[in-house]
């Protein structure tokens, strides 16, 4: 019963993923499928088309095991390795130094417009 | 036929067995480089050089399991929409930060290196480096770059975040539960999220919340950024 209860949630699921697929074909859209899918789900849920527990149980235990899914891709580094041989260590860091401006820059604007908020909150 | 058949259950049981080895000793001794999507993901290539096998074969049985990529990416609508009261109430600084993440971490990554002289091929690869593995996958699959490669840029990006983040944000006093949050979630992905849990549960929420985001702008963004610079 539990096992049955999962897979229809699951292909419920895999049927957005596979409707972004279908619409990303049909009008070209420059977006991945799997997102698509994603902001229908989300749309879904917002506009109450469904309960969140036709989907919940599955999802968690999907996400759980999320880095499982992308070790097979991976792997496939195992094609490239010479990538980072010579020259190609300075790849690692343009990856690390971009990483820390992301970092600074995303974590100072949120935080320097929450204070900014709350301040604004406090006057009134 | 048969041959295939055994090939795949084969590999797909060893890329199991990997990961839940890996995943019992990360949870027993918690050190960051022992996460499962590094260490099982090390543990194959090592099997894979060893034993001489091609990559084509080990995908034989390990597309089945990338194939659950795409339905765990859809599924990440439902941790954002329970936490959808958190984005609502802090709607402007959520946003603007993610947004900026996105923008900061694609064009200085593109700029730097192209300023190196890669080529197209690993800038293309280069590109969704602080976007979650799934999606980081498909978007440089699409703008023609290597999914491989991206994945590992993915990577370095979480580990690096993780490593130096702490410090570093002490240092810029970002301190606040949204800025900490953000700043983990929009540069480091899924592992600066599970570096956030150690701050705290909102500082978690948050970073979950900019990891989804990121994601979603990110798919956005990514061929205006290819565009903009030329590729």
């Amino acid at each position: 019963m539990k096992f049955l209860v999962f897979l229809l949630q699951f292909i419920f699921i895999y049927g957005f993923f596979f409707l972004g697929q279908l619409l990303r074909e049909l009008f070209s859209i420059p977006l991945p499928g799997s997102i698509i899918g994603f902001m229908l789900m989300f749309a879904a849920l917002s506009l109450k088309l469904f309960p969140l527990r036709f989907v919940e149980s599955t999802a968690t235990l999907l996400l759980s095991f999320l880095p499982l899914y992308f070790i097979p891709a991976t792997v496939g580094v195992i094609e490239y390795i010479d990538v980072f041989a010579g020259k190609g260590f300075f790849l690692i860091a343009v990856v690390i130094i971009s990483t820390l401006l992301t970092m600074a820059a995303s974590g100072l604007t949120s935080q320097y417009l929450g204070q900014r908020i709350e301040a604004r909150k406090e006057q009134e | 036929m048969m041959e295939t058949i055994l090939l795949a259950l084969f590999f797909i049981v060893f890329t199991f067995a990997a990961y839940f080895l890996m995943n019992l000793l990360y949870i027993r001794f918690h050190y960051s480089f022992l996460m499962p999507a590094l260490t099982a993901t090390l543990i194959i290539v090592l099997f894979l050089l060893m034993t001489d096998t091609a990559y084509d074969t080990y995908m034989i049985g390990g597309q089945w399991i990338d194939s659950l990529l795409g339905p765990a990416v859809v599924a990440l609508a439902i941790p954002l929409y329970k936490q959808r009261k958190l984005l609502l109430d802090n709607l402007v600084p959520v946003i603007s930060g993610i947004l900026v993440g996105v923008v900061i971490g694609m064009s200085t990554g593109l700029a730097l290196a192209k300023l190196f002289g890669f080529s197209r091929i690993l800038l293309l690869s280069l590109l969704p480096k602080s976007i979650t593995t799934p999606v980081a996958m498909e978007i440089t699959e699409q703008l023609g770059g290597i999914p491989s490669l991206a994945a590992v840029f993915v990577m370095i990006a979480g580990f690096s975040g993780i490593i130096i983040g702490p410090a570093f944000m002490k240092m810029l006093h970002i301190e606040t539960p949204i800025g900490v949050g953000i700043g983990f979630g929009a540069s480091a992905h899924g592992i600066g999220t599970a570096k956030a849990l150690e701050y705290g549960a909102q500082e978690a929420s948050v970073s979950s919340v900019a990891m989804s985001l990121s994601a979603v702008f990110g798919s956005f963004l990514a061929p205006v950024f290819v565009w903009i610079f030329y590729l």
